[in-house]
């Protein structure tokens, strides 16, 4: 009787074990969803502080998940350019003719005043493996169905020892973010605000983005256009290609 | 040659108001001379003083690879098992402190500032027991205590407090990148304020203890630097290479406070240049000067030197007369323009001048804060005293040479 018990359980939990997702899994399709082999996009960061709002436009084009090159359009900051390779970032002023490397320190700082810093555009999106991950509950964000997950560092070597994150069960999309330092304290924080479909890819068209250490701060970032997998010119990514 | 000298004589005692204001001019010349040339060497003396007490300390020991990276101030280019070495230091009879130094933002809350807000600063975790033997920073307390070790607590130079509004008892919290690269944040009350005569340290200082940077930043032991004092006379550089054998190992180098301060000794030098000019154009104001007295002299006496000359006196001996007439006068001068520069100096030596109101905003370069002091040099007087005189006999020669051009007829009619 007991085994006819046993088995009759095991059968009814079959379908839960081998169709339950681990929190790993659901990070590594997370960081799949939004890396692509070449994407090219064009949108803003609306920067909201204490004197008003600012809007910088850009254009955008990324290989992998390491390489992007950045390039404002807006008035004030037209030619200015950021490009990100595998292990550095710099910074092209066309006023001064000058690149500059961002390092240390300097790569805390917000980008145009944002509340994105050049931090947050550095290292890989290989959190399934940097990371011990635990799914803690689900929650629904812009209507849609979340696992909420948490992240804690298994290295000292990326910059966020804990994140929380809420991930859309469909798309695979981060919905919603916290960032913390090492002592639990809170300094960033993301948020969708508007889904978008662009070339039939589901993609973030609204995101806040803000530094909880910054009061009365926040960026929104738009993606007015968005291409994936487009062909691009290698030299893009080069320094030459700055000056 | 006795006569030309006691014509010489009587001619400077004959013109005695003229006599005094031209020795006045070179007084004055010669007693800026010693002035400037006391200050601007106090200037430098007293900077090179407050960059060992609180800046460089005599030399420092970092990881060989940090003096590349220093500007970004990596935690993981660093002196690992930092107490083994500091010991082994102790023990050869050094003076060792260690230090972790890192950069980060700085928080301030509404609650305690008045408004949030956040900059980039730099921040030095020191060893409370071991620092002050070091560093001279025992003396600067103005308000609160100093650190005790293990505590959450930070010290704040003076003028750097006074920028932000902190009083003794806030709270800041300082958000960093931990040894590895990790988001790090620190809540830390403010428990004393530091006036550090070094404007640099004092525009900048945080400091707090090195058990809770370490902790926070989870350091394992290590620090970024160990710094250690030599005494005054000490040759920093076979020191330095003293200090690198004993650390033995070849991933640590040595820096003297000369190497550390590269940058300081080279403004230094290129002052010391700009304040030769400047030295240098006082004298030749004071020159111009000389000269267009003796020149007025020369041309009042043009009859007497028409007549000197009829009497069959050599241009020669007439030329030497007036070349011992202006040495009298830069004689005079000198005297008075040392005996001046150094009453003077008296008062920049043991007073000195405030410039605080315009070092508090404005770098210099100098490591002074306020009150900029003089040194006694003897060489400087000596060679103002004997350039008093020299110049102003070569400068009379040239009017002389002039009048004796004109023939004897026109010197008689004029």
């Amino acid at each position: 009787m007991k085994r006819i018990i046993l088995t009759i359980l095991a059968i009814i939990m079959l379908p839960i074990s081998i169709f339950a997702i681990s929190g790993e899994e659901i990070v590594r399709l997370a960081d799949e969803a939004q890396t692509f082999k070449t994407a090219k996009s064009s949108g803003e960061f609306q920067v909201t502080d204490r004197f008003g709002t600012k809007i910088t436009s850009f254009n955008s084009w990324a290989r992998g998940e390491s390489e992007s090159f950045i390039e404002f359009t807006s008035r004030a900051e037209r030619g200015q350019k950021i490009l990100r390779t595998k292990d550095e970032i710099y910074l092209y002023y066309p006023d001064a003719e000058e690149l500059i490397r961002m390092q240390g320190s300097a790569l805390r700082q917000g980008v145009l005043g944002s509340d994105i810093s050049y931090e947050d555009m550095t290292g890989g999106k290989d959190r399934a493996k940097q990371y011990t991950i635990e799914i803690t509950g689900e929650e629904k964000v812009l209507g849609r169905d979340c696992w909420i997950l948490k992240l804690t560092a298994k290295t000292r070597t990326v910059p966020y020892p804990k994140e929380i994150v809420w991930i859309d069960k469909k798309s695979y999309l981060v919905l919603k973010g916290e960032y913390y330092t090492k002592s639990d304290r809170l300094l960033k924080e993301m948020e969708v605000l508007e889904i978008g479909i662009f070339d039939n890819i589901e993609t973030a068209a609204r995101t806040r983005i803000s530094d909880t250490m910054k009061s009365d701060s926040e960026t929104v970032l738009v993606l007015k256009t968005f291409k994936a997998n487009v062909a691009l010119d290698n030299r893009i990514f080069s320094l030459e290609e700055l000056w | 040659m006795k006569f030309l000298i006691s014509l010489a004589f009587k001619n400077l005692t004959r013109y005695r108001r003229r006599t005094l204001i031209t020795a006045g001019a070179i007084a004055v010349g010669i007693m800026m001379f010693i002035m400037i040339d006391s200050m601007l060497r106090g200037a430098e003396y007293e900077s090179v003083r407050n960059l060992k007490w609180y800046e460089t300390a005599s030399a420092r020991i970092y990881n060989s690879e940090y003096w590349e990276n220093r500007h970004q101030m990596p935690l993981d280019i660093n002196i690992t098992d930092y107490k083994e070495k500091v010991q082994k230091l102790e023990e050869k009879g050094y003076t060792a402190a260690p230090r972790i130094s890192f950069s980060g933002e700085l928080i301030l809350n509404v609650i305690d500032f008045g408004e949030d807000g956040s900059m980039p600063i730099e921040v030095t975790a020191i060893d409370p027991q071991r620092d002050f033997e070091v560093f001279h920073f025992k003396d600067t307390l103005v308000e609160g205590r100093f650190l005790q070790p293990g505590e959450d607590g930070i010290l704040l130079g003076s003028w750097f407090a006074e920028d932000i509004g902190a009083k003794v008892g806030a709270w800041v919290t300082v958000v960093t990148r931990g040894n590895g690269g990790f988001y790090q944040s620190m809540d830390l009350e403010i428990v004393g304020i530091l006036n550090c005569p070094n404007p640099n340290v004092n525009r900048s200082l945080l400091m707090m203890p090195i058990s809770t940077a370490s902790d926070y930043l989870e350091m394992e032991g290590a620090a970024t630097e160990i710094n250690i004092r030599l005494a005054d006379n000490a040759n920093v550089k076979a020191e330095t290479a003293k200090i690198k054998s004993i650390t033995g190992n070849n991933s640590l180098s040595v820096y003297s406070w000369e190497d550390l301060a590269f940058d300081f000794l080279a403004i230094a030098e290129a002052k010391r240049g700009g304040s030769s000019m400047i030295l240098v154009l006082i004298f030749i104001i004071a020159a111009v000067g000389i000269s267009n007295t003796m020149l007025m002299a020369i041309f009042e006496r043009t009859r007497e030197l028409g007549m000197m000359r009829a009497l069959g006196m050599s241009d020669s001996s007439i030329r030497l007369t007036f070349m011992f007439e202006a040495m009298g006068i830069g004689l005079i001068g000198s005297i008075m323009g040392v005996t001046l520069g150094i009453c003077i100096n008296f008062y920049v030596v043991n007073v000195g001048f405030d410039f605080g109101f315009m070092l508090r905003d404005i770098d210099i370069g100098y490591r002074i804060q306020s009150v900029m002091r003089g040194v006694w040099n003897f060489d400087t007087t000596a060679i103002a005293f004997l350039a008093g005189i020299i110049i102003t006999t070569i400068v009379a020669l040239l009017p002389t040479r002039r009048a004796l051009r004109m023939d004897i007829p026109s010197c008689l009619r004029s």
